[in-house]
């Protein structure tokens, strides 16, 4: 059941209705939240729901001993590394055990020995990527004593399986999920204005700009890529950086909204990536909840813990990186484009070090640094490198890179089908709706803004009930998978 | 050593100062509640680089579970950290 699907749409008000008709307990809305979590979950993954369900209620109850204060420090180290194997072992299991022997198979034949490692295709239990790091943020702010621990299984499985969250996030907090899950939620009606706005949006970019952009002009070139002309695999990469955001951060606002119609508050987790100027700038803006949690619980501890990392900050952000790529996905190719950002933060950060060694020195090197020019080339550079990392984003594999950047210098010709005008008035759009989409963000649309605020009520109905019928019109249909639900 | 709030807050803007605004800071510091991360004071990493200044400049451990924004992300909340941490200002 896609979240911008038929289906979607019949569940969404059963849902809605039955949690803000039913007396408003905190226990009854968090019970039919619960399920109308494990129903969606069932309509996706129905094999793997007795994992999610066990590995949770695992979760609540060593997170009781994490936090008992009576018991021996020893007992709840040990509870905390129970909790935080298991969650880290059915990962690993799942995730990347093809990949793991894959790679000892291959590095046995490169060193001329028998290898009897057979490649193993384990399936991923959808969310599980996503579901794990929420919970083992959980166990660590529990730990740690940031959060008391959940005292209701309710409470805290419905927090864990939130259906809007579950196969793609945003990377919910327990320290800010909870409590708003203790307390009964009430119906506000400008919170609801604010949802059903985030769910149109999202609905928007995932269903219309990642959906026609991806079939028109991105899936033709990497099927084959090399085959097609320059401008195609030019035309393809940016697409992709169309569709790549639009699919994700429109899944992040679905979520976002409907979790606004239960009166729920989930975190932002795209804030106009393309207008950054630096790459650890994009990454504030880009997946904002996966970057947090890798900063709050594996850079920042890392960095300023007692351990072998303490103040290597370049070689931390290369490391977390390459997790970061890792948890992507299980290739070769989400561990470069790993490394490569983690590289590009290294190299950002030893440049802003030198820099700022010569504006001690010299205020011009400051006034340098404001001008528009330097501002011009920092987006230029950034806005490259990510595109240039979305090769190996998307590649199948490593061989696929190379041949699609010999398609970008200009190997092969035209392009690999031919597109009518609907495609083409409809691609035209969605760029041009990234561009001002961003561009309304920055200081100078302020009055831009403003007046979309004192646009009358009416004038702004008729305005989104013609976005519905567009999208109605124009939204493909059976292309109800997510990007990053893969992951 | 600085010793009072008001020491350890030029502490800290005189560092600002040398790692990121040169002279600003005092400036771009409204008041002791402004966040520093939403008004571009400091960003995430600059924020671990602070930690890191105020732990060998103060010879002091701070806590890792307390390095959160709660505790770091605004003047006063800083100083309202390290005071905890380091006791009442000596006389």
């Amino acid at each position: 059941m896609s979240l911008t699907g038929v289906a979607f749409a019949l569940f969404l008000p059963l849902v809605l209705g039955a949690y803000w008709l039913l007396p408003r307990r905190a226990v009854l809305q968090n019970a039919v939240l619960l399920l109308a979590s494990l129903g969606f979950y069932l309509s996706w993954s129905p094999e793997w729901l007795l994992l999610l369900i066990f590995g949770t209620v695992l979760d609540f109850g060593l997170a009781q001993v994490v936090a008992d204060e009576r018991r021996p420090t020893g007992v709840r180290r040990l509870a905390l590394g129970v909790a935080v194997a298991a969650n880290l072992g059915a990962l690993l299991w799942f995730k990347y055990v093809g990949f793991l022997t894959d790679a000892m198979h291959a590095l046995f034949a490169a060193a001329g020995l028998p290898s009897s490692a057979t490649a193993m295709a384990v399936v991923l239990p959808l969310g599980l990527s996503y579901y794990t790091l929420i919970r083992i943020g959980y166990l660590l702010d529990v730990h740690h004593r940031r959060i008391a621990p959940s005292r209701s299984l309710l409470e805290f499985a419905t927090f864990v399986m939130f259906f809007p969250q579950i196969i793609a996030g945003p990377i919910t907090r327990a320290g800010r999920m909870l409590p708003q899950l203790r307390d009964a939620r009430r119906l506000d009606p400008t919170r609801v204005a604010q949802g059903a706005n985030a769910f149109l949006l999202g609905w928007w970019m995932k269903g219309y700009l990642a959906d026609w952009i991806a079939p028109a002009l991105v899936e033709p070139v990497f099927a084959d890529p090399g085959a097609a002309g320059a401008a195609a695999h030019w035309l393809a990469l940016g697409g992709y950086a169309v569709q790549v955001f639009g699919d994700f951060a429109g899944y992040s606002l679905l979520a976002i909204g409907v979790a606004a119609l239960l009166g729920l508050e989930l975190p932002v987790n795209f804030d106009r990536p393309f207008l950054s100027r630096s790459m650890p700038e994009f990454w504030r803006r880009w997946h904002i909840s996966l970057n947090t949690w890798l900063f709050d619980y594996l850079y920042g501890p890392w960095v300023t813990g007692t351990g072998w990392l303490r103040g290597r900050i370049a070689l931390t952000l290369v490391l977390v990186f390459a997790l970061s790529g890792l948890w992507h996905g299980a290739r070769w190719t989400f561990v470069v484009w790993g490394l490569l950002h983690g590289l590009a933060l290294a190299v950002h950060h030893g440049w802003d070090t030198w820099y700022r060694a010569r504006c001690r020195v010299d205020r011009r090197w400051v006034t340098a640094r404001k001008h528009a020019a330097y501002a011009l080339a920092a987006w230029l550079l950034t806005q490259a490198w990510f595109l240039g990392s979305l090769i190996l984003f998307r590649a199948e594999d490593l061989g696929s890179v190379g041949r699609f950047l010999r398609g970008l210098l200009g190997q092969g010709t035209g392009f690999p089908a031919e597109m009518d005008a609907i495609t083409l008035v409809n691609c035209a759009v969605a760029f041009g709706f990234i561009v001002v989409h961003h561009l309304l963000a920055l200081p100078a649309a302020e009055r831009v803004r403003s007046l979309g605020a004192r646009t009358p009520a009416a004038l702004r109905g008729i305005f989104y009930g013609g976005v519905i019928v567009w999208l109605l019109v124009f939204a493909p249909l059976g292309r109800g998978t997510f990007i990053y639900a893969q992951f | 050593m600085p010793n009072s709030d008001a020491e350890l807050r030029r502490l800290i803007i005189d560092w600002l100062d040398d790692q990121y605004h040169f002279g600003d800071a005092e400036q771009l510091i409204r008041d002791d509640e402004q966040s520093f991360l939403e008004t571009g004071v400091l960003t995430s990493l600059g924020f671990v680089q602070l930690v890191l200044f105020l732990e060998q400049r103060l010879a002091i451990t701070l806590d890792r579970a307390a390095l959160t924004r709660e505790n770091f992300d605004g003047m006063g909340r800083v100083v309202r950290h390290l005071r905890a941490h380091l006791g009442p200002a000596s006389a």
